[in-house]
């Protein structure tokens, strides 16, 4: 219970009189900040929410998107951390739950699962192996049974996370606009929960991850059953289908309390319902306990009395529990009883709006002197260097976390996760695109550019497949926001965000805050995550097989930024220096002209530039092609820079792309006119990684020595923990 | 030194749910004609055969054993401990 003494103050003077047990759990968990928004909602109505093919509908959980013929894309992203850091199998199961009823909710199928996950130092801190290896078997497990492919993600460790886990979950749905809940009520419909059974599993939960974990009982598990929720996906579609839902909502954190609460104060109704109607685990459980149990798998549907029979029976041809819990009437309250007992009587709009903070904010001092760089040791060998990097968990393949991943179930999958980004066939011949990508290494040093950041290298991702981008959602993952200096970091990479979506009309779809990610140790590294959806009208760039003579040609400028950068962090140890920025207009020019040449079917592959620089950038290409290159680095485009600069400095708006010799007039035409900055920099043949700089030459891999690292650090070190290198 | 044999059972907490053994339940057990089952509840359980002094020091050592290795997650896990002596 974590209400605080003014909130108490103000509930009691709302209703003029101390409130009764039930009603104080209810306000608790609605005015949680994980269920409220409180400190960060005033903030977020900075970002553009709207857009041509933006469907706006009052009590959606998922942001719809309108891909034409009659087709719409819905999209959400939800995390679970704190259930994951203490139960990383069923935190992370039970997290890709609560994102697919969201979409669900919409009346879409979903259609497909991200994972962005972020854990502590695996190299050497044993619980977050553990953390890690039962996360990804918990997404794999869940998402596998349920028969909807993860088809994307990322993986990330950092120190800030030690003892800590961040489970990000993103899904995509897809549907027919005519089949879009137009969440509606009408006089005498009445209230239904399906799904599974309510228990004391994940009591408290949203509390919970309003509080630091260390002050914790850690109580709240909760423990998945996808096949539960296979069988409500199949009933809510089929009920769906046949018009029996007038409107709906998923029931995660805050339980009953706020899927109640909320639901009428979106429909401007009052909902009348009854404890005792409810169908429990165990039978001794009391209004409170079932008003706020986070028990997973379950819906609440209005419907009307005669489409109830209807409901129900389809309830039964699934063997999934339906129970009609309540009414709904007109008077705007939240009236709930236990037999003829009244237990809690509340003004919707009242619970379901929580008064908003507006807290203070103060620039971090830390970054102050963030950007000093020291002077580091010359590096003696880069091939060995690289051969480092290229076994870093950070930069290893993650084919062993992909790969326990059904990528395919549903044949839609045209573009499979190990590229930039996955690309879906959707039923109109259009095709989707989907990337998120997080960076709280840079967020750490400079929270706004780090934030673009994040959002440009999703777009680039998608851009790889041929993709515009159409549509955003953000995952704002912070400390306490009590800490002025923390909150700081949150409204900066909140204006950052802001100002790269309306500049490119990206319009944000959907959202989350997570605030209070802290450790024993502190607070997280701001940890922005930031999904981007693109559309393909045509045909997507599916990566061809390169071949010897083949030119490797970069666009964008390579900068003096290795702030933040895993050559930096890994190799140096060093946190700081000079983050890298994005240069708007740069961007757009360079996405523009990458699509163009797509979209002329002039290239055989794209691929963007990020984690590790260039040198990761064009190793990756050559090692999942299984072909040497030879890049000239004194041709590298951009000011003059030393040669750990020019490796791996991670600036943005670059994309290497590689293509046949006789397209090079063609490719360099096209992005003369559209005045980009460019060199063609290397030509693939051998079995060679070599970047030389002049004469010079500066690294000399095996590309098969470096595959095999490459592709086999993580599973060794999670498995069997050794360390490569 | 003497032989004993630890079982080592490990079920969910009472209170959170065990789909695997409600749907034993539901779609075999009652699928039948055995309406007087009213519960399963599944568990795993480890057989250790084990050299110790004593049978306190058996039990405490093998507990020592799971609780290291993380057999189980003791937030999500109802861990009981049998010993007998060979």
């Amino acid at each position: 219970m974590s209400l605080e003494e003014r909130e108490l103050a103000e509930l009691k003077s709302k209703i003029g009189r101390d409130p009764t047990s039930t009603e104080l759990q209810i306000v608790a968990a609605e005015w949680s900040e994980h269920c409220s928004y409180k400190s960060s909602k005033r903030h977020l109505k900075m970002l553009p929410m709207d857009g041509p093919l933006v469907i706006n509908e009052k009590g959606y959980d998922s942001g719809v998107l309108d891909v034409g013929d009659g087709y719409v894309v819905t999209a959400h992203i939800e995390s679970h951390n704190h259930p994951s850091a203490v139960e990383p199998y069923g935190g992370a199961a039970t997290g890709v739950g609560g994102v697919i009823r969201d979409i669900l909710s919409a009346g879409t199928r979903p259609i497909a699962i991200f994972d962005g996950l972020r854990f502590g130092n695996i190299e050497n801190d044993l619980q977050a192996r553990w953390l890690f290896k039962n996360a990804v078997t918990g997404i794999a497990d869940y998402g596998n049974c349920l028969g909807i492919p993860t088809i994307g993600g990322e993986v990330e460790f950092d120190e800030c996370y030690e003892n800590y886990a961040l489970v990000d979950v993103a899904a995509l749905g897809f549907g027919k606009k005519e089949n879009l809940i137009k969440n509606h009520v009408e006089e005498g419909d009445v209230v239904v929960l399906m799904g599974g059974s309510t228990g004391r599993d994940g009591i408290g939960g949203s509390q919970f991850a309003s509080d630091s974990l260390e002050s914790e009982d850690r109580s709240a598990v909760q423990i998945p059953d996808p096949f539960i929720e296979k069988l409500i996906i199949e009933a809510v579609l089929q009920a769906r289908s046949d018009g029996l839902i007038h409107a709906m909502k998923d029931l995660g954190g805050g339980g009953l309390s706020c899927a109640i609460s909320e639901t009428a104060d979106a429909m401007e109704i009052g909902i009348e319902m009854d404890v005792d109607k409810v169908h429990t685990r165990e039978s001794d459980m009391n209004p409170d306990e079932i008003m706020v149990s986070e028990s997973q798998e379950r819906m609440l549907i209005v419907t009307s009395k005669t489409k109830l029979k209807k409901l129900e029976e389809i309830c039964n041809k699934f063997r999934i529990g339906c129970s009609v819990i309540g009414d709904v009437n007109f008077n705007n309250q939240v009236h709930i009883k236990k037999g003829e007992k009244t237990v809690a009587n509340l003004p919707a709009d009242f619970v379901a709006n929580a008064t908003l903070l507006d807290l203070p904010s103060k620039e971090p001092t830390y970054l102050k002197t963030i950007e000093t760089e020291k002077n580091f040791e010359s590096i003696s060998d880069y091939s060995k260097l690289m051969m480092k990097l290229l076994a870093s968990p950070n930069i290893a393949s993650k084919i062993w976390v992909y790969g326990q991943y059904d990528h395919e179930v549903g044949i839609r999958t045209v573009v499979k996760p190990g590229a930039d980004a996955s690309v879906l066939r959707l039923d109109n011949g259009k095709y989707l695109s989907a990337k998120i990508d997080g960076n709280p290494k840079q967020c750490y040093i400079n929270p706004r550019e780090g934030a673009i950041g994040c959002f440009e290298e999703a777009c680039r991702n998608v851009v790889c497949t041929g993709a515009k981008p159409i549509g955003m959602l953000d995952h704002l993952q912070f400390g306490n926001p009590n800490d002025p200096e923390i909150f700081w970091t949150f409204l900066e990479s909140l204006k950052g965000l802001t100002d790269f979506a309306k500049s490119f009309e990206i319009p944000c779809v959907g959202g989350k805050v997570s605030l209070y990610n802290e450790t024993p140790k502190g607070s997280i590294k701001p940890t922005p995550v930031i999904g981007v959806i693109g559309l393909i009208e045509k045909k997507p760039s599916v990566p061809q097989k390169i071949s010897n003579n083949d030119c490797l040609l970069i666009i964008g400028d390579t900068k003096d930024e290795l702030g933040g950068s895993e050559y930096f962090e890994y190799v140096h140890k060093f946190v700081g220096g000079k983050c890298p920025s994005v240069n708007f207009a740069d961007s757009k020019k360079n996405m523009t002209s990458v699509l163009d040449i797509i979209d002329k079917n002039l290239i055989k592959l794209a691929h963007d530039c990020s984690k590790g620089g260039l040198a990761i950038a064009v190793s990756e290409i050559c090692m999942t092609n299984q072909i040497g290159c030879n890049v000239s680095l004194d041709k590298v485009p951009g000011e003059k820079l030393d040669v750990d600069r020019i490796l791996f400095s991670e600036s943005h708006s670059r994309y290497l792309i590689s293509f046949d010799n006789e397209n090079l007039s063609k490719i360099q035409s096209i992005l003369n006119e559209n005045n980009v900055s460019f060199a063609q920099i290397g030509q693939f043949g051998g079995k060679k990684i070599q970047f030389n700089n002049g004469t010079k030459s500066v690294i000399d891999l095996d590309v098969e020595k470096a595959h095999e690292t490459w592709l086999h650090a993580l599973p060794n070190l999670v498995l069997h923990g050794k360390k490569t290198n | 030194m003497a032989t004993f044999s630890v079982h080592v059972t490990i079920e969910n907490k009472p209170g959170i749910s065990d789909p695997e053994g409600e749907t034993i339940l539901n779609d075999l057990v009652l699928k039948g004609t055995h309406e007087t089952v009213s519960k399963i509840k599944t568990a795993k359980m480890l057989k250790f055969t084990i050299q110790e002094k004593d049978k306190e020091s058996a039990q405490s050592k093998v507990k020592e054993i799971c609780d290291d290795l993380r057999i189980y997650n003791p937030m999500v896990s109802k861990v009981t401990l049998d010993v007998f002596e060979n």
